[in-house]
């Protein structure tokens, strides 16, 4: 499913203790909490590895996520912006992860712009639920997906560079 | 609870800054590698990438890795392992390797591997190792347990030789090394070995044998030939059949040939050859070179044995004997050779013409096939005596032949024909019997008639025969046949080798068969002529008599055959006309062949046929009436032949005198005489009536009668009444007697055919009694004619 460097990478994230959902008021704000060390610690990790690659950011509760991801392919940087909700059964559910800007341009995807994940992914999640967090959902999902589809999207003319688009219209 | 959240806002603005913290800068793998691929496009940057990708290196430490991976494989490294080990492409190691090989002249590139002179050295060291072990090394050996092409390893170790490897390489061929030591020790193996070879050796045998060096034997072999230390010579050169011969072969070799000549004066070329002489003929020529020698198919004779055959052929050719040469020349020479030799000794000596070559060996002078020829003088005398005595009728035809040829020069044709009618004749005279001319009965003239057709049946067969063969043999009179020359020739000349007399014989028999020809003729013409000339006058004489006698006797006969009935007159007169007529016709005819030599002893056995054909021969005057005269035998009446017979006495000069009574009474009583001295001596019952019948007859009527046998019933007749009844009746018992007789006679013939012998014995019983009833009438028979004769005698 996954390449050496990520399962490696992967390794390296904390895994959570806490099984709390947001619905869980005594305990949510401990698992929300590990959830930010292990995000913190990924991110870090991808900074030291010259190979950051997303940018996230919560409500005050941290039930919804929005942020930007990006994926270079032949020197260009092609960015986009991703949304998610923390779903009530969470973590048992591992939330779904929405590119809106892709939504209708690829078959590996749901109404709404949810992306696809692979049918490894679920059982992957539900085997480590509830020590898998956001920052595995980025690594795991997130990552692999984009790995795939944006070059084949890409090719087929379906993704533009933002630059070359104003080129383009200019 | 608030201090949780408080913490979490604190943790989302650490996330925060987490995230808007710069990323270190620094540069990914794939950012150098694009770095590096372009510094590399733009020529800025040379360096290499392993084969993994995951390094660069520089061509300088391409070329120090390879120097040091090539010192530690000791000197000697394949760049495909090379390439293994520094794991760069195949094509820099190659690169840099060839630089090396280039920059560097210690280092080679051979077969892609990287050599260095250390390397070398120390191959070089173990070469000398191995070459002082075994003392010689092949290069190709070499080649295979390092590795290395030939070529290379002659180059680097040839450089080597004297420095690291003691040893030497050969000469003549480059792939050998071998040791000082190897070398002598070989050449003192050879030397010996040759040394002691005394007949030519093939070399290849002797490498086969004692394993040497192929090339190192030969060159050796060389120089000690040529060093005169082998006393010895190499024949065809460095190849499989190079033989080694000794001189002390070749001496002794030379030295037999040349003492054999001596003594024998002849060389066998096939003991040459079994003396190792591979090409004899042109091995005599290069030695004998001043000798002449002559040569024969398989062999070469020296002058002394040419010299020695020609003395004995002249010998023989002047001695006028014969000359075995087989025996003055060696036994090994063959038939053709002896053949050859002898025709050169005879053109040598010029006695060609003069001497004959018979059973291929022996010579025979001309003078002594003569010799054997007189050999035969006497025996030929004889036989021709014998032949001319013996085969008269072979004679005419020899004779008829000569005269024919000399006298009337006719054509080939005309010829042929005579020598065919001669040739007829002579068959039915040398098949026919000698007949007797009178006293002929009815079943004699069957018997001949019979005989007649046989004849005629053989003569039809002969004429269809091949003529060709018939002629050879008749113009040829062959003396002797080939075995019976021979034979006599083995009795007189004992001393001459059997095997020559056969051929000896074939050379005698022409010339014999030529004398004899000339011999028989000689002989024949002077029996001839002796009678011709002495006799004839005499012989004419007689034949007039015998012809006025015979003359006489038929007219008588025709006289008394008038008293006969005119049936029984015919029977007479042609019984008359083929006995006593048809002899008188042969002694004329007789007497006028022999004019044409072509006489017959007994002129009774000439029989029809060749009678007609004498006669058909004869000059014209006398042909017609002759042949008129013979006409008239086949004919009935006695006078017609009178008539002719006159004529034909005219011709042929002869005097038919008509005898007068005297005469006739005298004939008479000749008559008379003969048959009564025949009648006395006659046992047969039926030979007694017809000649007492015969003699009554004569008694009563005083004449002559010549009749056949059957016809006693009418002499019988014509007697009634002219004799006793007495007489008559014995007469006529005696002949119903005799009748029986002759009936029983032919019918106990036919039974015994039959084979029944009860039914023969009544008849035999008959015939008994009748017989006995003869003899005892007989006498009482014969008394009637022998008492009368008294009276009758006196009454004349």
């Amino acid at each position: 499913m996954t390449d050496e460097a990520t399962r490696r990478t992967v390794s390296q994230i904390p895994l959570l203790k806490t099984h709390a959902g947001p619905r869980d008021r005594a305990l949510w704000p401990q698992r929300l909490k590990e959830e930010y060390q292990a995000l913190i610690r990924f991110v870090e990790q991808n900074k030291a590895a010259d190979n950051d690659w997303f940018r996230l950011e919560s409500n005050a509760d941290g039930t919804r996520w929005t942020g930007t991801c990006w994926f270079i392919h032949e020197l260009l940087r092609y960015e986009f912006h991703l949304e998610f909700d923390i779903p009530v059964t969470y973590p048992d559910t591992a939330p779904e992860v929405a590119v809106p800007e892709l939504d209708g341009k690829t078959s590996k995807m749901y109404r709404g712009g949810k992306i696809c994940l692979t049918e490894h992914f679920a059982p992957l999640w539900a085997r480590n639920a509830p020590r898998f967090g956001l920052a595995h959902l980025m690594a795991l999902g997130l990552g692999p997906w984009l790995a795939v589809e944006v070059p084949d999207l890409i090719s087929k003319g379906l993704v533009v560079h933002k630059e070359r688009q104003r080129e383009a219209s200019e | 609870m608030a201090d949780d959240w408080e913490e979490i806002r604190r943790l989302a603005a650490d996330f925060q800054r987490a995230q808007f913290a710069d990323t270190v800068q620094r540069l990914s793998e794939r950012n150098c590698i694009e770095i590096i691929t372009k510094l590399v496009q733009n020529k800025k940057l040379e360096v290499v990438h392993t084969l993994d990708g995951k390094e660069y290196i520089t061509p300088a430490q391409i070329s120090r890795e390879i120097r040091d991976e090539l010192y530690v494989h000791g000197g000697r490294i394949n760049i495909v392992d090379l390439q293994q080990i520094i794991n760069v492409d195949w094509v820099h190691v190659e690169n840099r390797a060839g630089e090396i090989a280039r920059s560097d002249k210690s280092v080679r590139l051979v077969l892609g591997q990287l050599i260095d002179d250390t390397y070398l050295d120390r191959l070089a060291e173990e070469v000398n190792d191995r070459l002082q072990e075994a003392g010689l090394i092949t290069i190709a050996e070499l080649c295979k347990s390092y590795d290395l092409p030939g070529d290379f390893l002659t180059e680097e170790l040839s450089k080597r030789l004297g420095k690291l490897i003691q040893g030497e390489v050969d000469q003549y061929n480059r792939g050998v090394i071998f040791t000082p030591a190897f070398v002598a020790r070989h050449k003192a193996r050879i030397q010996g070995l040759f040394s002691a070879i005394t007949r030519p050796t093939p070399i290849s045998s002797m490498i086969g044998t004692f394993g040497f060096q192929e090339h190192l034997l030969y060159s050796v072999l060389e120089e000690l030939v040529n060093k005169r230390r082998l006393k010895g010579s190499v024949v065809g050169g460095r190849q499989d059949k190079a033989v080694y011969i000794p001189d002390i072969y070749s001496k002794t070799q030379n030295a037999w040939v040349d003492s054999f000549l001596q003594q024998n004066g002849y060389l066998e070329f096939d003991a040459l050859v079994r003396l190792g002489i591979p090409e004899p003929l042109s091995y005599i020529k290069k030695r004998f070179k001043s000798n002449k020698l002559l040569f024969l198919r398989t062999t070469c004779v020296g002058h002394t044995l040419v010299d020695q055959v020609e003395a004995s052929v002249e010998e023989a050719v002047s001695s006028a004997t014969w000359t075995d040469i087989q025996s003055i020349l060696p036994c090994c020479l063959s038939v053709e050779d002896i053949g050859i030799l002898i025709n050169q000794a005879l053109r040598n000596t010029n006695v060609q013409s003069c001497a004959r070559v018979l059973g291929s060996t022996v010579v025979v002078s001309d003078k002594f096939i003569s010799s054997c020829l007189s050999l035969f003088d006497d025996t030929m005398q004889h036989k021709a005596q014998k032949e001319v005595k013996n085969n008269p009728v072979f004679l005419i035809t020899e004779d008829d032949l000569k005269q024919v040829s000399v006298l009337t020069e006719s054509s080939a044709l005309s010829k042929k024909e005579k020598r065919e009618a001669e040739r007829r004749k002579k068959t039915t005279e040398g098949s026919g019997s000698v007949k007797s001319g009178g006293g002929g009965n009815a079943r004699e003239i069957r018997i001949r008639k019979t005989k007649k057709k046989g004849r005629k049946d053989e003569d039809s067969d002969e004429e269809t025969g091949p003529s060709q063969q018939h002629r050879s043999k008749q113009t040829e009179a062959p003396f002797m046949a080939q075995e019976e020359i021979v034979a006599v020739l083995q009795q007189r000349v004992s001393d001459c080798p059997e095997e020559i007399f056969s051929e000896l014989a074939e050379h005698l028999v022409r010339p014999l068969t030529k004398t004899y020809q000339e011999v028989l003729r000689t002989v024949f013409a002077s029996s001839t002529s002796s009678l011709t000339g002495a006799n004839k006058k005499k012989s004419t004489k007689d034949l007039q008599e015998e012809i006025t006698n015979l003359f006489n006797n038929i007219r008588l006969f025709e006289k008394g055959s008038k008293f006969f009935s005119d049936e029984a007159q015919v029977h007479i007169a042609k019984h008359v006309l083929k006995t006593v007529c048809t002899d008188l016709t042969n002694i004329l005819v007789n007497f006028l062949a022999a004019d044409l030599m072509m006489s017959v002893e007994n002129p009774s056995s000439i029989t029809n046929e060749v009678r007609l054909k004498i006669v058909g021969k004869l000059p014209e005057e006398t042909r017609g009436p002759l042949l008129k005269l013979h006409n008239c035998l086949n004919g009935k009446s006695i006078e017609d032949f009178m008539i002719n017979l006159e004529t034909c006495a005219e011709v042929c000069g002869f005097m038919l005198k008509k005898g007068d009574k005297k005469k006739e009474r005298q004939a008479l009583f000749q008559h008379r005489l003969a048959l009564t001295e025949q009648l006395k001596e006659a046992e047969d019952p039926a030979l007694v009536l017809h000649l007492t019948c015969v003699l009554l007859f004569q008694a009563s009527t005083h004449c002559m009668l010549h009749a056949p046998g059957r016809c006693v019933p009418q002499i019988i007749g014509t007697l009634t009444g002219r004799i006793a009844t007495e007489h008559q009746q014995l007469l006529s018992v005696y002949e119903s007697l005799v009748v029986k007789q002759l009936v029983s006679q032919s019918q106990s013939q036919k039974l015994q055919q039959l084979e029944e012998e009860e039914q023969a014995e009544a008849p035999d019983e008959e015939a008994r009694s009748i017989r006995s009833q003869l003899i005892l009438m007989t006498p009482q028979v014969k008394e009637l004619v022998l008492s009368q004769r008294k009276p009758s005698v006196s009454e004349d």
